[in-house]
């Protein structure tokens, strides 16, 4: 990390040096210690105060959105999800590709601030070196290691693309898939919901329904939610009032992710910034197993070019409403109850 | 496939009169609606019908709407798949509702709440058996509280 962090100025000086691009788009340490958030750089001199660190989990694709409506050519670091994301985009035409020059860089991981908090790390936190699986936490007087699962954020654990999936110049060396999802883990969550009856069930959601406080940060932060006018914004719609109502915050979560049904990327951000902490990667990861099981595998923000699921059918196709007719899938779930 | 016309004992049984909602297609299953009229066969007055043009002119949003606006079932019935009249729609439809109602079951709403079928213009039979089918489970089923809006009043 530390290596290539002096790799990733002198592409950024240089591509702004050679008009390559108009602008870059990176990240930029803030006041606090794991405070890297995005940032535009323009000019040569500028580019001293960019970091690649162990905070750097914001995802830059989003931030293309304002540049689609632009003439400019934009620069702009991508990770592995970010790299999903910035598919989605180009697959949903929220971004042209020809306008933006992707600088990969895999990604091992990033740290979560509230790991390092609870083990006390943060108290005269100077710098986080790698070496290997392991964080070597430096302060003022000491170094203490750690391995590097132990705060790293849940979604980066079981990272099912650390390196970008497409990119036009890679920065660093791709680092190798470590402990890959399979989906007997990635989908364990759902599976055991769906093990539960529906009382059960309702009472779960309902108790992670009932603490949203309805900030959109999930929305803003979530790549595939990119439409230009949003239909919670839209006061005349009369979907989403004021009011504490709880049936809204269950019509904002269900819309919400069926809204991204075979366009979510799962990179996991809508659960991270979630103040609330309500479990939304397992409302995401129930669509994807549906989809996956109904309609073949689909990894959204692979490739652009593919059809969305929910956007293309055939003929053959399953459904799970018609029982016992031709490839209606048994509802097993019901038999049970 | 028999009729049952089980409205009369239905009502009998104690106060709650269901409310349901049956987004039907235009060409296909409101037709069949019309076939369930003409034909005198009996389905319970508690079905409140929305035509629409296409079963995939329904929007998820629609579903969880009438659901929060006082429904206590909901029902959305195209044409079979390969009888579409704008060739194509109800294979969107088929996905869509697909996913949806897996996901309301996910989420704790009863399976029977929600219902997705293909009823084609000659189907009068099956419209009246759908639809008695339908209110006869969300009766034994209850009111809808899961998902009603607290300040929605009949």
């Amino acid at each position: 990390m530390e290596k290539i962090r002096e790799e990733i100025k002198e592409k950024a000086r240089q591509a702004l040096a050679s008009k390559e691009v108009d602008v870059i788009l990176a990240w930029e340490k803030g006041e606090l210690w794991y405070d890297s958030y995005p940032a535009f750089f323009t000019k040569e001199k500028d580019i001293d105060s960019l970091v690649w660190d162990s905070f750097c989990v914001n995802n830059l694709s989003k931030y293309l959105l304002e540049y689609t409506m632009t003439d400019k050519k934009i620069g702009v670091f991508v990770k592995g999800c970010d790299a999903l994301a910035f598919n989605q985009l180009v697959q949903d035409n929220r971004v042209s590709r020809d306008k933006v020059v992707l600088y990969g860089l895999p990604c091992s991981g990033m740290v979560d601030p509230d790991k390092v908090r609870t083990k006390n790390l943060n108290q005269g936190l100077t710098e986080i070196k790698k070496s290997k699986d392991k964080l070597i936490f430096i302060t003022k007087d000491k170094e203490i290691t750690v391995p590097a699962h132990e705060v790293y954020y849940d979604k980066c654990l079981h990272c099912r693309y650390p390196n970008p999936v497409t990119y036009d110049q890679l920065v660093g060396e791709t680092v190798a898939a470590e402990g890959v999802l399979d989906d007997s883990v990635r989908f364990s969550g759902v599976k055991e919901l769906e093990e539960l009856s529906c009382e059960e069930r309702f009472e779960y959601w309902d108790g992670q329904f009932s603490k949203c406080i309805r900030c959109f940060a999930c929305r803003n932060v979530c790549p595939a939610c990119s439409c230009k006018q949003c239909t919670f914004d839209d006061s005349d719609l009369e979907v989403l009032g004021k009011a504490r109502e709880d049936s809204e915050d269950k019509f904002f979560h269900l819309i919400r992710a069926y809204h991204v049904a075979g366009r979510c990327i799962d990179c996991g951000e809508c659960s991270r910034v979630c103040p609330q902490d309500i479990s939304l990667e397992k409302l995401n990861r129930k669509l994807i197993k549906d989809i996956n099981e109904l309609y073949g595998e689909y990894q959204a923000g692979l490739d652009p070019s593919a059809k969305a699921p929910l956007g293309t059918y055939k003929l053959e196709d399953a459904d799970s409403f018609t029982v016992g007719e031709k490839g209606g899938k048994k509802r097993e779930k019901n038999s049970k109850r | 496939m028999s009729v049952v016309a089980s409205s009369t004992s239905v009502k009998n049984v104690e106060e709650f009169e269901p409310l349901i909602v049956a987004f039907c297609c235009n060409w296909c299953s409101y037709a069949g609606a019309d076939l369930a009229g003409t034909s005198r066969l009996n389905y319970p007055a508690n079905i409140k019908i929305i035509r629409v043009p296409c079963s995939c002119r329904v929007n998820s949003n629609f579903v969880l709407r009438a659901f929060q606006r006082g429904a206590d079932g909901v029902i959305v019935a195209g044409c079979h798949p390969g009888d579409c009249h704008y060739m194509t729609g109800n294979y969107y439809t088929r996905r869509r509702f697909s996913l949806l109602k897996n996901l309301l079951e996910y989420v704790g709403i009863e399976e029977a709440r929600f219902k997705v079928d293909w009823i084609s213009a000659s189907e009068g039979n099956k419209f009246a058996y759908v639809m008695n089918d339908v209110l006869e489970k969300v009766h034994k089923l209850g009111p809808n509280r899961k998902l009603r809006d607290s300040r929605w009043k009949r």
